[in-house]
């Protein structure tokens, strides 16, 4: 006899953001379960970004602290990296304390899965004391390159630093010292205006591309006389953006885009830019009359469109998807693929004989016929030597000559009277 | 005037070869005389479906006068016209309208709709693998004649 379920009492599911009186049991229902995995995976990429700059620690300047958040759904509380200098050090300091892991492990008995998945969502001593090693090293490092680059740039390059505030919103913690520390040969600060120095200058229309993604950063970077020779290029950059972290919260997928070779504006807006080097000038373009690539490449192709078109049959022969589509138990499919294949032979010209038999017939079931379509071409075939034998016997014959009836007696007595 | 839409045939050789090259679609073959009645407003209801028809059948006339086509009239066993008989890849179709030849479609269609349900019946029919098939049109509108049997 089946107990009948205890109703308790309703309660909010943080995961699934809904109420219920399922008590307990509501964590094994699969929708539960699903919007779990969703929740939990959203929050393993926020530390995910967290570890990132717990195992590369950089600097964190202090008009981006206020941007530099993040919502901790286990503890529901917010972490604000104000009056920290190093980028997330509260989020790191939060999410090894033991309070944390006492609300992860009530959420996860709660919620959820099994309790083996705590470390993902924590972070350990040992880890926190070597951030804090790098993180000593670090700031006696940078202390005075830092306050010197400060002090250059802060009256040239306003202009530079509102252009990276508007557009590199969402990348929050990309300190300059971070960039010089650890590929100091491979990017240059940006010497030039980007806009004009486009469209004018080509030759430095590479190094404009890529040294755009600095522009938020040229205030802090030391000035380089020759950003060429340092080996400015795509891939250093690209290899540049694999230390950082891909997430939102700290960088966005658009700096990617930036980096191969965009420019963003101050609307917002980000534009790809072709280099020179694509575009050959030999050929011509719209501005100096040139025709248009497609035009050339059909004149050529144009006869051997023509030649094509009158065979377009034997092509859609060819065509295995057409074959593949009509049923192969359709009337006369072996016929029709052979009679396919010798058409296709006769256009090619491999010689096959066009003339038909003229003693050829269709396949045809007669109106009298008993038996077989074959049996009843057999019959006509007769019928029709029987017609051309007749005809041909009457034109060959001589003409008969009437002669009255003799019996054989008055013959047999003719013959003896003639022999005696 | 249908004459100058759709093609006729007055040799064995011409026909032979349009049955042989008519892959994967029906063939219609109209045996009749451009002169008679019923074969012109056979021609005529043939013509103006040609079009309709076009992705997968083939009209084409012939005419039974020539002396060359004398031995499908006698092979087909042709005796009244117009007679319209139905290919698919040079295979012979039957048609089971009712009447006592299943071999032909003898006389004029009465509209231009049956003519096209009867040659669709046809495809279907052939590419399912079925080499006779019924007749969709309703019996009042097939065309009544008596059969002779070896002109007996």
């Amino acid at each position: 006899m089946k107990k009948p379920s205890k109703k308790s009492e309703t309660e909010f599911c943080k995961v699934c953001r809904l109420h219920h009186d399922q008590g307990s049991r509501h964590k094994y229902f699969p929708r539960h379960k699903d919007f779990l995995s969703t929740f939990l995976d959203r929050f393993r990429s926020k530390i995910a970004d967290v570890r990132f700059f717990l195992k590369n620690p950089s600097v964190l300047r202090p008009e981006e602290q206020s941007q530099n958040r993040v919502w901790c759904v286990f503890c529901d509380e917010d972490i604000v990296e104000l009056g920290s200098s190093f980028a997330c050090s509260k989020a790191i300091n939060h999410f090894a304390s033991s309070d944390h892991l006492k609300n992860v492990k009530q959420f996860l008995w709660k919620n959820g899965p099994a309790m083996d998945c705590i470390d993902d969502f924590r972070i350990s001593e040992a880890d926190v004391a070597k951030w804090r090693r790098k993180c000593q090293s670090l700031g006696n490092e940078d202390a005075s390159s830092f306050k010197g680059s400060c002090g250059q740039s802060g009256t040239s390059n306003d202009i530079h630093n509102k252009l990276a505030f508007k557009t590199m919103d969402k990348i929050e913690n990309v300190p300059a010292p971070h960039i010089n520390s650890h590929h100091s040969n491979d990017v240059m600060p940006l010497q030039y205006n980007t806009n004009k120095f486009q469209i004018s200058h080509s030759e430095l229309s590479g190094v404009a591309h890529h040294a755009s993604y600095l522009n938020m950063d040229a205030s802090h970077l030391p000035l380089c006389t020759d950003p060429l020779r340092n080996g400015f290029g795509k891939d250093s950059i690209a290899s540049r953006t694999k230390d950082f972290p891909s997430n939102g919260n700290y960088c966005n997928q658009e700096d990617k885009k930036q980096i191969k070779g965009s420019y963003s504006s101050p609307d917002g807006l980000v534009v790809t830019s072709i280099s020179s080097s694509h575009s050959s000038d030999a050929c011509g373009n719209v501005h100096s009359g040139a025709p248009p690539p497609w035009l050339d490449a059909n004149d050529g192709k144009s006869s051997n469109v023509q030649l094509n078109q009158s065979d377009m049959s034997s092509f859609q022969a060819k065509i295995p998807g057409k074959t593949r589509k009509l049923n192969p138990n359709r009337v006369g499919a072996e016929w029709a693929e052979r009679r396919k294949i010798e058409i296709e032979m006769e256009k090619r010209g491999h010689g096959i004989n066009n003339k038909i038999d003229a003693d050829w017939l269709p396949n045809f079931g007669r109106v009298w016929q008993s038996g077989t379509r074959k049996e009843s071409r057999k019959e006509f075939e007769k019928e029709k030597r029987k017609l051309v034998k007749p005809e041909s016997i009457s034109i060959e014959s001589e003409p008969v000559k009437v002669q009255p009836y003799i019996s054989k007696r008055a013959r047999r007595e003719s013959v003896e009277n003639g022999c005696g | 005037m249908s004459s100058y839409l759709l093609k006729t045939l007055t040799k064995k050789e011409e026909i032979d070869r349009i049955i042989r090259d008519t892959i994967d679609e029906v063939l219609v073959l109209r045996f009749g005389r451009c002169t008679d009645a019923v074969c012109l407003h056979h021609d005529d209801i043939l013509a103006k479906s040609a079009t309709d028809v076009s992705k997968f059948a083939k009209i084409a006339l012939v005419d039974v006068d020539s002396e060359d086509v004398q031995v499908y009239v006698k092979y087909f066993d042709i005796t009244l016209f117009p007679s319209t008989i139905f290919f698919f890849n040079a295979h012979h179709m039957k048609l089971d309208s009712g009447t006592a030849d299943h071999t032909k479609w003898v006389g004029a269609f009465h509209i231009k709709q049956d003519f096209i349900d009867v040659v669709e019946e046809i495809y279907r029919g052939a590419m399912k693998g079925k080499m006779i098939v019924q007749c969709p049109v309703p019996p009042e509108r097939i065309p009544k004649y008596q059969l002779l049997y070896k002109d007996v």
